[in-house]
């Protein structure tokens, strides 16, 4: 299996204040992995500077995806590329409805891959399809992006998109935090059905409740922005049990 | 006010008095008007409520009306109804070009009736003075009539057409509605200029909404890229009336509209949905005032303005809550979106409140687009200008969207595509 996200040595500071401090992970192609830690660890800040988020100092190392640097790219690049973020919190856009982005994303991708455009009349079939899947009433389809929906709505509308975007690196942000424990299981076999040979997915989660439903490949722990522990899955029950304290002492 | 202007404005209106129409005005009222106006002065920028006001133009502009100079003074460009924008489906059109009637323009003819008496004195009324400087010139009124009669709303659109430039002639729309107890009107309100672009037109209107009477009134600025355009409106709405206005300023150099409403009997309700859209080196700017007078009155002012470029966009928007109105209910919402390093948004909403029993709600921002928003439609793969272009649409969405009449709503979204340079289909961003 070949590398589809490769991070070196990555450092990171949000002004002057170092963030992350020399993360180094690879991700093949097909893997799960899922990336824990104490609040605080630089287990976000991650996740968004893959993505593109501006706001952040890269002052040292390299990600590549593809074998191709993904820090110089936009946002939308990257996006269009296959990378997926899915937010901790989705953002209320009122104004735009849910289908139009919906349909203006998947068409971005479309064209980035040389496909043509889907008609909105077979777009909006996939769209009902998916949201079946997701168990999300059809009145989603003509609201506002996110605008009034609850916070598990919001994150089955995150992963609504990712479902219908298919990207190659799904990055998922604390997508179980807020979620009660139906909504977990909805949201955990959505992303469960995305899992595929030639997808990857990175999991950024707290707690380890989540895992129960997504079994990663990769556990790893971050803290004090590196990472200082990889296991498989038995880590994660791990610290669940004891904690994160053991895995800073260790580290320091 | 420069005495120079006040001196210039006795001039122009002594030399036109005798060709001024006493049916518009009358004599009296007219002299009074100037009387008042050179003892008041006009309104300047460093006057508080007019600081955001683009005046410049009252240096250059010649006051006295076209129709009133000789022929030679301002030469008239004949107007095609070509050239004037498609009639709304179910609306009878009445067609004023520089302030006077015409008909060959029009689908139905003009009401003759007679100068109403203004609904309250000016200078009772809040900030009047550019309605003054209409009293002192207007050469033709636009006077609507509108009994109680079937189920329907008398449904009627006043074109106001601005035709020569301000430095050879000022233009002055006279609108004068009176809605009798429990009638309905559906008013639209459109000033475009043809001919040439740097027209100065200084509207009056005054409304008159009897009681459980209804009224909806549109009103779309669209003047053209010189122009300076001044309004001034007041209204009263009855006992368990209402009157209900969507302000849209596209257009003009410079827009100033300054609105009053009172809602004088109880359980009466005023709702002003305003949006301006700035561009360039342009100026919007409303002065908005709704007074509670009666109990249990009803009043809403919601507001959204994007500036881009240079433009200064700016809305002040004030309710009073008199000691006599218990029970009342207002809320505000007033937003402003910078859309250029240089450009400027100033919303003030403001609240005065002289009785107890008050639902009084009142929100107001001005600031950029939100960058988290932006980053999130960039991470799903939309380039930064569509995503841009879809925010401002967005921004504007809920006041476009209360514009009902079809046509109406899609000749304005058709104009502000244009002015956000918003490219995609625009079905879909609704």
């Amino acid at each position: 299996m070949s590398a589809l996200l490769k991070i070196d040595n990555l450092k990171v500071a949000v002004g002057e204040k170092p963030v992350l401090n020399g993360v180094t992970l690879e991700v093949r192609v097909g893997e799960v992995h899922a990336i824990m830690g104490p609040n605080g660890s630089g287990k976000s800040t991650l996740a968004h500077v893959l993505a593109g988020r501006p706001g952040y100092t890269l002052t040292a190392g390299s990600v590549t995806f593809e074998g191709h640097d993904l820090l110089s790219r936009a946002p939308e690049e990257r996006a269009r590329a296959g990378v997926f973020l899915g937010f901790q919190y989705p953002v209320e856009i009122p104004g735009v409805n849910n289908v139009y982005l919906l349909k203006a994303a998947f068409n971005a991708v479309r064209k980035h891959r040389g496909l043509p455009e889907v008609d909105a009349f077979e777009f909006l079939g996939l769209v009902r399809e998916k949201m079946k899947f997701m168990r999300m009433d059809e009145s989603f389809l003509g609201r506002a992006v996110n605008e009034g929906f609850s916070g598990g709505e919001k994150k089955r509308n995150e992963i609504l998109q990712m479902l219908i975007l298919e990207p190659k690196l799904a990055i998922l942000d604390e997508t179980d935090s807020g979620l009660d424990i139906d909504a977990l299981k909805i949201v955990a076999q959505g992303i469960n059905s995305l899992r595929a040979p030639e997808r990857s997915i990175l999991l950024v989660t707290h707690y380890q409740r989540m895992l129960d439903y997504i079994v990663p490949d990769f556990v790893h722990v971050l803290v004090n922005g590196r990472i200082a522990k990889s296991g498989d899955r038995t880590l994660a029950l791990d610290l669940e049990r004891r904690g994160y304290e053991w895995v800073s002492e260790e580290a320091a | 006010m420069s005495t120079a202007l006040a001196t210039r404005i006795a001039e122009e209106y002594a030399a036109a008095s005798d060709k001024l129409p006493a049916r518009v005005v009358s004599a009296a009222r007219r002299e009074l008007a100037v009387k008042t106006l050179c003892a008041q002065g006009l309104p300047a920028t460093r006057d508080e409520n007019w600081k955001y006001a683009n005046l410049r133009a009252l240096e250059r502009v010649r006051f006295a009306p076209q129709s009133v100079q000789p022929a030679e003074a301002a030469p008239a460009t004949p107007v095609s109804g070509a050239a004037l924008p498609a009639p709304i489906e179910g609306y009878v059109r009445q067609t004023f070009v520089d302030g006077v009637f015409a008909s060959e323009l029009s689908s139905a003819a003009r009401n003759d009736a007679e100068e109403g008496s203004p609904a309250r004195e000016r200078g009772q009324s809040g900030d009047a003075r550019f309605a003054l400087l209409n009293d002192a010139f207007a050469n033709d009124a636009a006077r609507l009539r509108i009994a109680a009669s079937s189920d329907r709303p008398s449904c009627v659109e006043v074109l106001f057409v601005a035709r020569t430039e301000g430095a050879r002639a000022a233009s002055y729309p006279r609108l004068d509605v009176k809605v009798s107890a429990g009638a309905r009107l559906n008013l639209i309100e459109r000033h475009v200029s043809v001919a040439s672009d740097a027209n100065f037109v200084n509207a009056a209107v005054e409304i008159d909404v009897a009681s459980g009477a209804r009224v909806t009134h549109f009103r779309v600025q669209q003047l053209g890229a010189r122009a300076t355009w001044i309004d001034t409106l007041n209204a009263t709405v009855g006992q368990n009336a209402s009157y209900q206005q969507h302000l849209v300023h596209l257009g003009a150099l410079s827009a100033r509209s300054t609105f009053h409403v009172r809602l004088a009997g109880s359980r009466s309700a005023a709702r002003l949905h305003a949006l301006a859209a700035a561009d360039a080196h342009q100026t919007h700017d409303a002065c908005a005032l709704i007074e509670h007078a009666a109990p249990h009155t009803v009043s809403e002012q919601v507001f959204r303005g994007i500036a881009a470029g240079r433009a200064r966009v700016a809305f002040n928007g004030k309710v009073t809550v008199c000691a006599g109105a218990p029970g009342t209910d207002s809320r505000q919402s007033l937003r402003g979106l910078l859309a250029g390093p240089e450009a400027e948004i100033d919303v003030r909403p403001q609240l005065e409140i002289h009785t107890d029993d008050v639902r009084c709600s009142h929100g107001a921002t001005a600031g950029k687009l939100d960058e988290s928003v932006l980053f999130y439609l960039l991470s799903r793969g939309l380039d930064p200008d569509t995503a841009q272009q879809l925010l401002k649409w967005a921004f504007l969405a809920d006041v476009v969207a209360k514009i009902d009449i079809p046509d109406l709503k899609r000749s304005i979204e058709r104009a502000l595509a244009g002015r956000i340079d918003v490219a995609a289909d625009l079905k879909e961003l609704l």
